[in-house]
């Protein structure tokens, strides 16, 4: 039963959910309504709540074990417990029953996510480009045919995205954008066209039962 | 140490001294650079300054912190674009996160214009020009629900305003009403208002997207499912130029001076790629 009902779910889901584009009846497009605007919504809760919980039991089984870097959970379940204690009782921009301000300084939700997410985001971003440039220098050699052609291209994208590829030569900027267009374009489309029909592979292997990896372990 | 050694195996702190340098000092000295306006970016500008009064635009404003510096400059001359014309306007965010930019790029613009407004109807008004509807999760909702009713999405704004009270809302039912979205992200939501909203129900959709996701979005923009992209800041350099040239409005461009940034900073990665390579085929002749 744990296995065969979630099975039957996917499957009677799985089917209406296709059905609204293949068979826009009114009566189907209004179920298909219903159930997205009500049902779903319900289900995102639910699932919110669900992976909260699964968060802090993976950290906290990790911490009781002393798994590799284990303090590191610390930090994740602190700041979760101050984040949620001051989103749920200071609210937003501190409107909340919780006094969230010490003298002019405020400890909403708003000032967190200006003063930590926000820079702390923007940090993590940042160091990517350092990264590029340290592995570009040590693996972009042209070993070979292909890679030197890949080496040329990527140097006319990147002058020709550039103002200085404009002074260089007008035509520098359009050699560039018909890479881009063209050449680029033509691999993505192969791969996007991979990419869509194993995603439909996939998907009827679920909805049909064959591929019963997302139930996890476990027995009958 | 030989000369193969120094040209191939440089010191990673060196490199990241080297970017950090010209990466930062012109930041320090800011200065607009003018750029060459192409094609993707005028299709855009023009989708904007094509939509008839009736109709409105939809900004989903996507972008995380991580890819705001890219993207925030597109999301202000999309802004100053859209008020300069009076074009109708909605705004929204599929995720969480980006909620906070989308409200501080939405204030400082409106501030901008309101500061020289001589009266009423000079001014930018919250519910009479804009509407900022939030956040509805997950993005499939708001995606295809707004194809029957976006009042039914979205009940109340993000400010907790009742959506059906607010004076544009009464003209904006669904995406009828409505003639272009532009997504500006840095992952995914671009290709989901393709794949439900244009597919489903005809909508016209735009993206302004990161340099690093450019490649897999022309295929997007080659079908026409895009009716124009802007890409990384070069993406939104050129539009603050169409934005300052066509429309007039003289303001900081802080794409525009980023570029000068980049600049350096793609000359430094392509001199670090050739010194490697010189190190590499000395060594290969030498074996």
């Amino acid at each position: 039963m744990k296995k065969t009902l979630p099975l039957f779910l996917v499957l009677i889901l799985g089917v209406a959910g296709t059905l609204t584009y293949l068979f826009p009846h009114p009566a189907i497009v209004n179920s298909d309504t219903f159930f997205r605007n009500e049902f779903l919504r319900v289900l995102a809760g639910f699932a919110l709540v669900l992976g909260l919980g699964s968060l802090l039991k993976v950290h906290a089984d990790k911490i009781r074990r002393k798994r590799a870097n284990w303090q590191y959970s610390w930090i994740l379940i602190v700041t979760f417990v101050i984040t949620s204690f001051i989103g749920l009782f200071g609210g937003i921009e501190g409107t909340g029953p919780l006094p969230t301000r010490i003298g002019n300084f405020p400890f909403d939700i708003w000032t967190i996510y200006w003063n930590v997410t926000v820079p702390l985001g923007a940090t993590m971003f940042a160091l990517l480009a350092f990264f590029m440039a340290s592995a570009a220098y040590r693996a972009f050699r042209a070993r070979s045919t292909e890679a030197t052609i890949l080496l040329a291209a990527a140097f006319v994208v990147m002058i020709g995205v550039l103002p200085l590829g404009n002074s260089i030569s007008p035509h520098l900027p359009s050699f560039a954008q018909w890479i881009m267009d063209v050449p680029n374009v033509a691999g993505q489309r192969g791969i996007l066209f991979g990419v869509a029909l194993g995603g439909v592979a996939t998907a009827l292997k679920i909805i049909l039962g064959i591929e019963r990896a997302w139930l996890g372990g476990g027995k009958e | 140490m030989n000369i193969l050694d120094l040209l191939t195996k440089i010191d990673r702190r060196i490199i990241y001294l080297v970017l950090l340098v010209v990466v930062i000092l012109p930041l320090l000295f800011p200065k607009a650079q003018s750029t060459r306006v192409m094609l993707p970016v005028e299709k855009l500008f023009n989708a904007v300054e094509n939509i008839p009064e009736e109709k409105a635009l939809i900004i989903d404003f996507d972008y995380a912190p991580q890819t705001q510096p890219e993207l925030e400059p597109m999301g202000f001359a999309l802004l100053r674009h859209v008020f300069k014309r009076r074009i109708k306007l909605l705004v929204l965010s599929l995720y969480i996160q980006p909620l906070g930019l989308a409200q501080n790029a939405l204030t400082r613009i409106v501030e901008e214009f309101n500061s020289v407004a001589e009266t009423n109807a000079d001014s930018i008004i919250y519910g009479r020009d804009y509407v900022f509807l939030g956040w509805v999760p997950p993005p499939i909702i708001p995606i295809l629900g707004m194809g029957e009713s976006i009042t039914n999405v979205y009940e109340v704004d993000y400010y907790g305003n009742r959506t059906d009270t607010l004076l544009l809302m009464r003209d904006i039912k669904n995406y009828n009403d409505v003639e272009l979205l532009v997504s500006l992200s840095g992952a995914d939501p671009p290709k989901y208002w393709v794949a439900y909203a244009q597919n489903k129900f005809g909508l016209k959709v735009g993206a302004g997207i990161t340099a690093v996701s450019a490649s897999e979005y022309y295929t997007f923009l080659q079908t026409g499912q895009f009716s124009g992209l802007l890409v990384g800041m070069k993406g939104a350099a050129e539009y603050e130029e169409l934005v300052e040239q066509r429309l007039d409005i003289k303001v900081k461009r802080k794409a525009s001076e980023a570029l000068l940034s980049i600049t350096y900073a793609h000359l430094v990665m392509i001199a670090f790629i050739i010194i490697g390579n010189v190190g590499y085929f000395m060594r290969r002749r030498q074996k």
